[in-house]
């Protein structure tokens, strides 16, 4: 059986798969995803010698780093394959050049994501057990993470038809990702909105967030990734594309903004406890507003704004400060759901009563999250050299 | 089947930490300060010299709630927390994937990692080690000094805990939230 026959690919040897041109920047690139990838390496034994001590988390604060760079790569997945969905399952035109090489980044990025996890969860081999066995259909980590699971394999089959120019069976799985992919993305903001102990996550706000923000981050990743595709040259088709999600993502943030400013306000007026106090540490702290706001919604909105759309090239740029500031958001959304302490005793002799609950994150932490954008550039390489990434003729339709 | 529950006369705790050693002793659970099932959350007397506030002092003594409406039940996506015949909400570490989900859940802090087994474990009312072996008792409550605990079963109108909630007055923790706990504290 000749595997070509059923999913068009490139051969290669492994001179030609390592050939690119020497270029400063793909240098750059070259030597930036071995040391992320050599960091993760270092980190995954690190964690495979102490375990879940090798991390920062604590009994107060079980979720770190590693869950933040989870939603991370997920987000940006879902984020992917909602603006491709824009091209060649809503078929606007504009986008539909962009199919094929989103669904590569939303698969890579999910896939990279699952890389994260399954150093986080204690026992991912009995998760796929039991997830199936014991199901517990009230959790909406086990609705998220089945979800997930049936994402990706809409979103795999969704790429194998776009690559054998199957529009027909394209259409249907990409719709099918969409759906599911969505269902599964909100319920990745329940898993924060569903816990009634924390005032400050409860309630209605992260499901709908999420959604916006990934497709705020999937927009910024289009623009990187175009942006490194064509090396600021772009094709007119790809610059038409550019700047019709240029207007669209201004649109999008400026939703986002007004999402943060009543998401903001609500929390704090009325000073409820867990929730005011726990807002106004937050939006007085300068990740949310360096990090979130300035890097990941100001920057991008303001040149948006200025050049009305128009200056894609220093939207690419904007987008490095705007995925900053996506990781932020996604940090401050873990970190601050556990920062009211749910024991307000002290029980410890000789120490003071909890006020928030703290948290840094240890190198470890570090080398593994980080790390772990060395696997996606290393992915994306990998499926930029076997498959045609770019669009064709046939795909605007 | 029973439906166990606990009040706690908290006035009468001196804060001896008697319970949380006899805790450790006859669960095994290991040492560390993050690594505790149950616990004596103290009130420091408030004020500044001479203006102290001795009634602002008092000890607590907590533990898992062991809810009717468990949170931390409800999140976990696995099924390996439950409740057991007798209402106690119960881990089963041979399905725990160690998510820590039901850590987020829980409003009381009363789970932590059990490093034996790598998974989460919480009070369960000494279930494995004294009432399966039919005694009536949790360790806590057998060492308590001034007996600041009552454990039996809350649907027999003739226990010790049925009577004592009939007479005094008592509140639960975060009551607000709809966990019904069964751990009552007696004013």
């Amino acid at each position: 059986m000749q595997l070509s026959k059923y999913l068009p690919y490139n051969k290669h040897t492994l001179k030609s798969f390592f050939s690119f041109e020497r270029t400063p920047l793909n240098m750059f690139m070259v030597g930036l995803s071995f040391a992320l990838v050599g960091m993760l390496g270092f980190g995954i034994i690190e964690y495979l010698l102490q375990g879940h001590h090798a991390y920062g988390v604590t009994r107060q604060h079980a979720w770190g780093l590693l869950i933040a760079m989870y939603v991370f790569f997920v987000v940006s997945s879902t984020g992917l394959c909602i603006i491709s969905s824009m091209g060649h399952v809503s078929n606007i035109k504009a986008f539909q050049i962009i199919g094929r090489r989103a669904i590569a980044g939303a698969i890579i990025m999910i896939l990279s994501g699952f890389v994260v996890l399954v150093f986080e969860i204690g026992h991912p081999v009995r998760m796929v057990i039991y997830n199936v066995l014991t199901p517990g259909f009230t959790s909406a980590i086990w609705w998220m993470g089945t979800l997930y699971g049936l994402y990706l394999v809409f979103i795999i089959l969704e790429f194998f038809f776009l690559n054998n120019e199957n529009h027909k069976y394209s259409k249907i799985f990409g719709l099918s990702g969409l759906i599911v992919g969505l269902a599964a993305h909100s319920n990745l903001g329940a898993v924060f909105g569903f816990l009634v102990a924390r005032p400050i996550a409860n309630g209605v706000f992260f499901p709908l967030y999420f959604i916006l923000s990934a497709m705020v981050t999937g927009s910024y990743l289009i623009f990187l990734i175009y942006g490194w595709r064509y090396k600021m040259k772009f094709p007119p088709e790809v610059e038409h594309m550019l700047h019709t999600l240029a207007k669209v993502l201004g649109l999008l943030l400026a939703v986002l903004i007004f999402f943060e400013v009543w998401r903001s306000l609500t929390a704090v007026y009325g000073g409820m406890p867990e929730r005011a106090d726990i807002a106004i540490h937050m939006i007085m702290g300068a990740n949310f507003l360096v990090g979130e706001m300035l890097l990941g919604i100001l920057i991008p909105f303001t040149i948006i704004i200025i050049s009305k759309g128009k200056a894609i090239k220093t939207m690419v740029y904007a987008s490095v400060t705007g995925m900053v500031g996506i990781f932020f958001m996604r940090y401050d959304l873990v970190h601050d759901t556990q920062l009211a302490p749910m024991l307000n005793l002290k029980i410890r002799e000789y120490s003071v009563a909890p006020s928030l609950v703290e948290y840094i994150p240890t190198s470890t932490e570090w080398m593994i999250s980080i790390g772990a954008l060395g696997v996606s550039f290393i992915m994306y390489y990998t499926a930029d050299k076997f498959f045609n990434l770019d669009h064709k003729e046939s795909d605007i339709h | 089947m029973a439906r166990y529950g606990m009040a706690l006369d908290y006035k009468s705790c001196i804060n001896c930490k008697a319970c949380e050693s006899a805790c450790k002793e006859e669960n095994g659970i290991l040492l560390g300060a993050d690594k505790h099932r149950i616990w004596v959350g103290v009130n420091d007397i408030a004020g500044i010299f001479p203006d102290l506030s001795i009634g602002s002092s008092s000890f607590e003594p907590s533990q898992c709630q062991q809810c009717d409406n468990a949170p931390c039940q409800e999140v976990c996506p696995t099924s390996a927390t439950y409740y057991d015949d007798n209402g106690v909400v119960r881990v089963n570490p041979d399905q725990c994937i160690l998510c820590t989900y039901c850590m987020q859940a829980c409003p009381y802090d009363a789970r932590y990692i059990d490093d034996r087994t790598l998974t989460v474990d919480k009070c369960n009312f000494c279930s494995d080690t004294r009432l399966a072996n039919g005694e009536t008792t949790t360790a806590c409550q057998a060492t308590c000094p001034t007996k600041v605990r009552i454990f039996g079963d809350l649907d027999d109108p003739t226990s010790e805990i049925s009577q004592v909630l009939r007479d005094r007055e008592h509140y639960s923790l975060k009551e607000h939230l709809g966990t019904k706990p069964k751990l009552f504290y007696l004013t």
